[in-house]
């Protein structure tokens, strides 16, 4: 209940707000938005799964959107933003798929 | 990548970490989850915590936000960009409309002056009695120069590549329409023009870009020359002479398509006048300088 209003809270405050990305920060909004979708989404399985920890969450939430964008300035700097970003977001689709696969098993059993 | 495959030492299999023994893909799709859930978890199951957690705390909602924040911060974001995107690309669109129409509208001008300039020099030419004999000439010079349009009998060519034409060498050059040209010229051509573009002593007929420019302005085949002067003369006198002779021998071994019809009146058009830069009369220097 309290994560449903959290995120109605966030999503509330970001549609409210409005802030506005400063554009040296502007290209690693995506990748560090997708980074933080995987975390969620991992959260949410592990919550299903009975292992669920917030510290945890946390942690991995933070590490995930500050490694993603990371390693997004330094493709930048060294002339391969494009490339990394693509493996970035292979590799976190291919987590959030699988946990998404992992979910439905818990919820529809199939 | 792969797994290793030599069974020599089977009991240090068991030691490696998953990331030696496994594939890439595999491995991503095995440790979806962060492992520090389960560690955490194993902990918690050996050492029982004095009290127990709630599944999701304050912390867990607060990182929610944040994410929600971060995910709506990013749609809105890209959405106004592409929206301003959109309204510039309008803005420009309509900046090279207006500048299009106003560059038509100038045009437009500039040939209806030229028209009443030379009507006012005619004026002014004819109100001075002594000058009547300079009206005439400047006529003359005029239709000699090519800066006045100019009606007369004459003759029609039409020129074109080869049928088929596969390569450069069917074609018709630059080189071709400058044969004909000064053919006509020698056979006593008074006025000529190709494709309505009218020749003067400045005009040039070069091979620019895909094709051939007349007065820098592009022609395409077919070419169709017009040449002003006796109609009667004017085609045995240009295969008489050697630039038309030329031109007769490669059309013949190449092939080109070439026509050649007398025709009672002809009308040219004028060229447009190139702005002069170093040429001067010379009765305006005379007083500075002895010439």
């Amino acid at each position: 209940m309290i994560a449903v209003i959290g995120l109605l809270l966030g999503v509330g405050l970001g549609l409210f707000l409005k802030p506005d990305v400063p554009i040296g920060l502007e290209p690693y909004l995506p990748i560090a938005v997708v980074a933080a979708l995987d975390a969620v989404f991992g959260a949410a399985r592990a919550f299903l799964d009975g292992i669920f920890d917030d510290r945890v969450f946390v942690v991995s939430f933070v590490s995930n959107v500050f490694i993603a964008a990371l390693i997004v300035f330094l493709g930048d700097k060294l002339g391969v933003g494009a490339q990394l970003s693509t493996g970035v977001i292979v590799v976190l689709g291919i987590r959030i798929f699988s946990n998404v696969a992992a979910i439905r098993r818990h919820l529809f059993h199939a | 990548m792969a797994g290793p495959t030599a069974p020599s030492s089977p009991p240090d299999e068991r030691a490696l970490p998953d990331q030696v023994t496994m594939g890439l893909l595999a491995y991503l799709t095995a440790h979806a989850v962060d492992e520090d859930y389960a560690e955490v978890a194993a902990r918690r199951q050996a050492a029982p915590l004095p009290r127990p957690r709630r599944p999701i705390g304050l912390a867990g909602a607060l990182v929610l936000a944040i994410f929600a924040v971060l995910a709506v911060t990013a749609a809105v974001q890209t959405s106004q960009d592409s929206v301003s995107q959109e309204r510039e690309r309008r803005a420009l669109i309509k900046q090279v409309k207006d500048r299009k129409t106003a560059v038509d509208a100038d045009r437009r001008t500039i040939a209806k002056l030229r028209i009443e300039t030379s009507r006012l020099e005619a004026e002014q030419v004819r109100n001075s009695q002594a000058s009547t004999g300079l009206l005439a000439q400047l006529s003359l010079l005029r239709l000699r120069s090519g800066t006045s349009p100019v009606r007369g009998p004459g003759v029609e060519i039409t020129v074109d590549d080869a049928k088929d034409a596969a390569s450069e060498r069917d074609r018709v050059l630059d080189i071709d329409l400058q044969k004909i040209v000064n053919g006509l010229w020698r056979a006593g051509a008074e006025a000529i023009s190709i494709n309505r573009e009218r020749l003067t002593v400045l005009s040039a007929i070069r091979h620019g870009g895909q094709g051939i420019t007349v007065n820098f302005q592009a022609v395409t085949p077919p070419y169709r020359i017009l040449a002003i002067g006796d109609r009667n003369t004017l085609p045995s006198r240009f295969a008489d002479s050697s630039s038309g002779l030329e031109w007769l021998d490669t059309q013949r071994e190449v092939g080109l398509r070439f026509t050649m019809r007398a025709v009672g009146s002809l009308r040219l058009p004028a060229a447009e006048v190139p702005t002069l830069r170093y040429a001067e009369p010379p009765e305006t220097t005379q007083g500075k300088r002895s010439s």
